[in-house]
């Protein structure tokens, strides 16, 4: 029996994943490394040829061969870059294409109600997040259990995220 | 609503602390699951933000304060009468004096440098002394070179993930005898020590070094 590929709303594909493999490429190469939406761009289109093709025939999910395509295309991405650079001397970095004024002025929103969270708050963040510490480190160092460690931790981004929105 | 069995996977992606197999599971997984990714993508800002403004923001001082503060400043010095600017002068020359005649001659140690997450100490500043290539038996200690400053060190060691993580102010520590249980040989390991200063400020990253237990043994 013929093994027909399955439907695939391509707009769908593309306004979901896009930003999921942005994240994964920024995680990869570094927001700071210029071309990194080019290599993004490069997944999608891959990822749109491939369907149309019907190279994709649904073994894995969408999902998975779209991080599939993407891990590559990183790898790929690497290689060249470590091939240039052998010749090439690296041009002077261009500016933080993620470092816009909406990202700033999220950041600053989200800094400021940092600043307004009671000092236990800050404190495990801090410890946490800030210097790496562990959940059994934090709550050795703060004399509390790891799961209050944990409790403190979801209440502030609960907190955070309820200050944002107002 | 049941939460996903890798969301507690989230700050240990985000912090570097998933290697190997479990890292790419999980980037599988957040290309799967949309709850996954919405909270990473939320967290990520968090931790953005805290790392690169962590310094100020995590201090007492609130953002009000934080504005008001120039106007005060100003509004002070606009209602100087000129006996009160000739103390200000005399008091700042004193300070001047203190600063460059005085403060020179206790001089301490080298200054510190304080890394963001994005900045790594290049050179030998903190260096891995032991295990740093294959060894034969499971090792009983980690040993790695002093600052030479009282710094507070953090041990990290990974097998895939995290295995184990203890602090210490030597420049070595013992492996306790349920993590040597776990350290089986064939298997390879890496460790990687940080240094804090008392005031907690990550001043050094040692780099990763890796090893294995030999079979024979």
């Amino acid at each position: 029996m013929e093994h027909r590929p399955p439907e695939i709303d391509l707009n769908e594909v593309v306004v979901k994943y896009r930003p999921v493999v942005s994240f994964k490429v920024r995680k990869s190469l570094g927001a700071q490394t210029p071309d990194w939406e080019d290599v993004v761009n490069e997944v999608i289109t891959q990822v749109i040829e491939k369907v149309k093709k019907g190279e994709f025939r649904g073994d894995s999910s969408i999902g998975t061969y779209i991080y599939t395509i993407t891990s590559r295309r990183i790898v790929d991405h690497i290689r060249q870059k470590t091939k240039v650079l052998k010749s090439i001397p690296e041009p002077a970095p261009l500016p933080d294409p993620c470092d816009d004024a909406e990202t700033r002025e999220r950041a600053r929103i989200l800094a400021e109600a940092i600043q307004q969270l009671k000092p236990k708050f800050k404190e495990v963040l801090n410890l946490y997040y800030y210097q790496e510490l562990t959940r059994d480190e934090v709550a050795e160092r703060l004399g509390i259990s790891p799961r209050r460690v944990s409790e403190r931790l979801n209440y502030a981004q609960k907190l955070l995220r309820k200050m944002i929105k107002t | 609503m049941r939460k996903c069995l890798y969301a507690n996977q989230i700050d240990d992606y985000l912090l570097n602390r998933l290697e190997g197999g479990a890292r790419e599971q999980f980037e599988e997984h957040y290309f799967n699951c949309p709850s996954c990714f919405q909270q990473m993508e939320e967290r990520d800002a968090l931790i953005s933000t805290i790392k690169s403004r962590g310094a100020w923001i995590l201090k007492g001082e609130t953002a009000a304060e934080k504005r008001d503060w120039v106007p005060a400043w100003k509004r002070a010095l606009s209602s100087f009468t000129t006996r009160q600017w000739a103390t200000v002068g005399a008091a700042a020359a004193a300070l001047l004096l203190v600063i460059f005649g005085v403060l020179p001659q206790f001089r301490g140690s080298s200054p510190q440098f304080v890394l963001n997450e994005t900045e790594v100490v290049r050179g030998d500043s903190l260096t891995l002394m032991s295990p740093i290539i294959d060894v034969r038996s499971v090792p009983t200690f980690f040993e790695w070179k002093s600052l030479g400053q009282e710094a507070e060190y953090k041990i990290s060691l990974y097998n895939g993930g995290l295995l184990w993580s203890a602090v210490t102010h030597d420049s070595r520590i013992a492996v306790p005898e349920e993590i040597q249980k776990k350290m089986l040989p064939g298997q390879r390991f890496a460790w990687q020590v940080r240094a804090f200063s008392a005031r907690g400020a990550l001043i050094a990253v040692s780099s990763k070094v890796q090893f294995q237990i030999d079979r024979a043994e």
